[in-house]
């Protein structure tokens, strides 16, 4: 197996990125097509691979090579991965049941690692998330960092998160038992040209109206640029295998002054404000009726959610800036001007 | 069976298992004892999030350490004879979510199982049970419509969905190797709609399927009309249209209902009263008050907590528990089982004739155009011959 050090070139360098046709995958392959790296990207039947190779434009395009593939076929896997150096996962289902997206992101993962680990490819790359922080452990206003576990029981957290803890928990256990070296980048809440910053950590959306929860805590962004760059470092930089990196950009606004901001630039957005005091309260009845009405209405809102996705925290992105070399950048100012202008 | 009552196992742990747990929960003497499914991830993620103690990948190892009065099968459907007899003959009732079996020759396998081992089958028919379904089939017992004539029943299918999704990406989906591909897993739901009323046991019918959509590379869209000694049926399958409806309208002597699962709405159509302009008035007078009785209803039953979009399958499952408990019969009948699965490989079958004969007339009507342009250019040149032989003469 080949190392990833200081001195191995990126360019001409052979890798695979799945997910290559997402929002965060298109960006991480301009980076990579950037660098040099000759890119395979591994797209599911039917994608819109037209539409990517609009947006990395036709000279990127002639060193990318798309393959259509399942993902959860060890044998194509194999196939998929031979000759290639490191492979960065990013692809993942954002919605659905649980059910789904455990076969749509979790087994593809143990697919494609086990394949990873077979073809002895130096290095694992895995796009994870934030969210799967046992963050409700944590005092209020502590600063979440990678030393902050991993959250214990993902099942009472949402399908997504929860499917992204299981991820990750195979993603190390194979790692482990099968000697390949694996790098974890954990980004907060992406945002970007084509998905606005009015994510859940923001607050929820119930029809037209979004209900602003707490509003005084930092939300953890990360532009999509920014994110796109510090996931190309992590395939390349040596000395970091085993290693998990928080991605979130620097000065990052409170979910009131998001809001603020997109008044500012003329969005009309129908508010209804929670207190932080009363976002316990609102999960505390919501989780009474739904037991009540055998779930009539699901228990979308449970204090064990609250507490992990909107208790006022910092977040710190000081080990991606010293062993990634990572800066964010695009600033926020910047990035949400663009954002705004994209029209999202 | 323990002091709580039933246990129940579950195998099979995708999709459709989160709303079979949900609503086994949901009954206070039913305990949800194991889950199982070849894939671990899926059975531990179904065993964490609905508190079950036992996860199993062996159905074998389930039915040994778990022992359970009754096992939900809800794998993919190629799977459920196989599945349902070994249960069977292992002494455990079985649940098998729709569609029964990838054809009827199966579905009498593993009833003629249960008969042998005396344990019972019930089959996910579980909008039969649904409260503006039973509410509907009230009213016209007590002869609200007459006699029934005509059923039509409409199924929209949201292919862009979760599962649609998937079932586009992946050629090698369980649900596009099915004889009748993706309308086999759903259309019993409108089918038995429509056999409450056309009880026939062959009708006469005909049916055809088509892809709206040039990149799906499968149907998408089928029409099935049945005709049955009294009454007629038509079923519209379309996943092309918006919103996706789960719709049935009756049509009798009298006059028709129409029931709307989805919005648990039951509208009437009645004959007016009054004539001409008088008509005109009636007619959104009656829709009113329609209304106000559906929202009345529908208000008190989110009172109640009773809104559930799986309550017909609560019901269903109660019902079938309550029959293994009591030795009694089942909530649906074993000739009903037979009855919409063979109707289903009808509609296959003819499906698959109609596109032949369609493939047939087109090769038919291009060898026709090619002898017509190959007869024109001969008479042409016939002509161009006989003037040419007209000039030297």
């Amino acid at each position: 197996m080949c190392e990833i050090t200081s001195e191995t070139g990126k360019a001409a360098m052979q890798v695979l990125l799945t997910g290559a046709t997402g929002f965060l995958g298109r960006r991480v392959l301009r980076e990579l097509v950037d660098e040099g790296c000759a890119v395979r990207c591994a797209v599911r039947p039917g994608s819109d691979v037209q539409s990517l190779r609009q947006f990395v434009g036709a000279r990127r395009w002639s060193c990318t090579e798309t393959v259509n593939v399942q993902l959860s076929n060890v044998e194509q896997c194999r196939e998929l991965v031979r000759d290639c150096s490191v492979v960065f996962h990013a692809a993942a289902s954002l919605s659905g049941s649980a059910s789904n997206l455990v076969m749509n992101s979790v087994v593809p993962t143990r697919s494609l690692m086990a394949a990873a680990a077979e073809e002895r490819v130096a290095r694992f790359v895995l796009v994870s998330s934030l969210g799967i922080y046992g963050a409700q452990q944590l005092p209020g206003h502590a600063t979440l960092d990678e030393q902050c576990p991993v959250d214990s029981a993902g099942h009472l957290r949402d399908p997504y998160t929860y499917s992204k803890i299981l991820q990750e928990e195979v993603a190390w256990k194979i790692s482990l038992e099968r000697n390949l070296p694996l790098v974890v980048v954990r980004p907060g809440v992406i945002f970007g040209d084509e998905r606005g910053a009015l994510s859940h950590r923001v607050g929820l959306q119930l029809g037209g109206l979004l209900l602003r929860m707490g509003g005084r805590q930092q939300v953890p962004f990360t532009y999509v640029e920014n994110c796109a760059e510090a996931v190309a470092l992590a395939g390349f930089n040596s000395g970091i295998d085993g290693q998990i990196f928080n991605i979130v950009d620097d000065d990052l606004p409170t979910g009131r002054q998001v809001i603020c901001r997109y008044r500012k630039a003329g969005r009309k957005l129908r508010v209804i404000g929670v207190p932080q005091f009363a976002t316990n309260w609102l999960a505390r009845f919501n989780e009474w009726y739904s037991s009540k009405t055998e779930q009539q209405v699901p228990a979308v809102l449970t204090r064990y959610r609250v507490q992990a996705m909107w208790k006022p925290l910092r977040y710190s992105n000081e080990r991606a800036k010293q062993q990634l070399g990572w800066h964010p950048s695009i600033t926020f100012d910047e990035a949400f001007e663009r954002t705004i202008a994209s029209g999202v | 069976m323990n002091e709580k009552g039933i246990k129940v196992g579950l195998v099979g742990c995708g999709q459709i298992a989160d709303a079979h747990l949900q609503q086994i929960r949901r009954i206070p003497w039913a305990e949800p004892v194991a889950v199982c499914d070849l894939e671990p991830l899926l059975a531990r993620q179904a065993a964490e999030r609905f508190d079950i103690p036992g996860q199993f990948t062996s159905l074998e190892q389930m039915i040994e350490q778990s022992r359970p009065d009754v096992v939900h099968i809800t794998t993919p459907v190629e799977s459920h004879r196989l599945l349902a007899m070994q249960l069977l003959e292992a002494g455990v009732h079985v649940y098998v979510e729709k569609p029964f079996s990838v054809s009827v020759a199966e579905a009498q396998d593993v009833l003629d199982c249960a008969r042998r081992n005396d344990r019972l089958v019930c089959l996910g028919h579980d909008q039969l049970f649904d409260p503006a379904w039973l509410e509907c089939c009230k009213r016209i017992d007590a002869g609200e419509v007459g006699d029934v004539q005509h059923v039509e029943s409409v199924l929209g299918y949201p292919l862009h969905g979760p599962f649609g999704t998937q079932v586009i990406a992946n050629p090698n989906h369980w649900v596009r190797r099915l004889p009748g591909g993706l309308f086999q897993n759903t259309i019993s739901h409108p089918l038995y709609r429509i056999t409450e009323f056309l009880t026939d046991p062959e009708p006469e019918l005909q049916a055809s399927w088509f892809s709206r959509f040039k990149q799906i590379p499968f149907p998408t869209e089928l029409r099935a009309h049945l005709r049955g000694e009294q009454v007629t049926g038509s079923l519209l399958f379309t996943s092309s249209t918006k919103p996706c409806h789960r719709l049935t309208r009756v049509y009798g002597t009298k006059g028709g209902l129409e029931v709307d699962l989805d919005s648990q709405l039951i509208r009437a159509d009645k004959r007016n009263r009054y004539p001409g302009a008088f008509a005109k008035i009636e007619e959104p007078w009656r829709q009113v008050r329609e209304s106000v009785a559906n929202l009345s209803r529908n208000l008190c039953s989110f009172w109640k907590g009773e809104l559930h979009y799986f309550e017909g399958m609560k019901r269903t499952f109660q019902l079938f528990y309550e029959a293994v408990r009591d030795g009694s019969e089942g909530p649906i009948s074993y000739d009903e089982m037979i009855r919409v699965t063979q109707i289903m490989d009808r509609i296959f079958e003819e499906c698959r004739r109609s596109d032949a004969d369609r493939a047939g007339a087109k090769r038919l009507r291009r060898s026709s155009q090619t002898d017509e342009l190959e007869g024109s250019k001969a008479e042409s040149m016939a002509e161009q011959s006989i003037g040419s032989s007209s000039q030297r003469s």
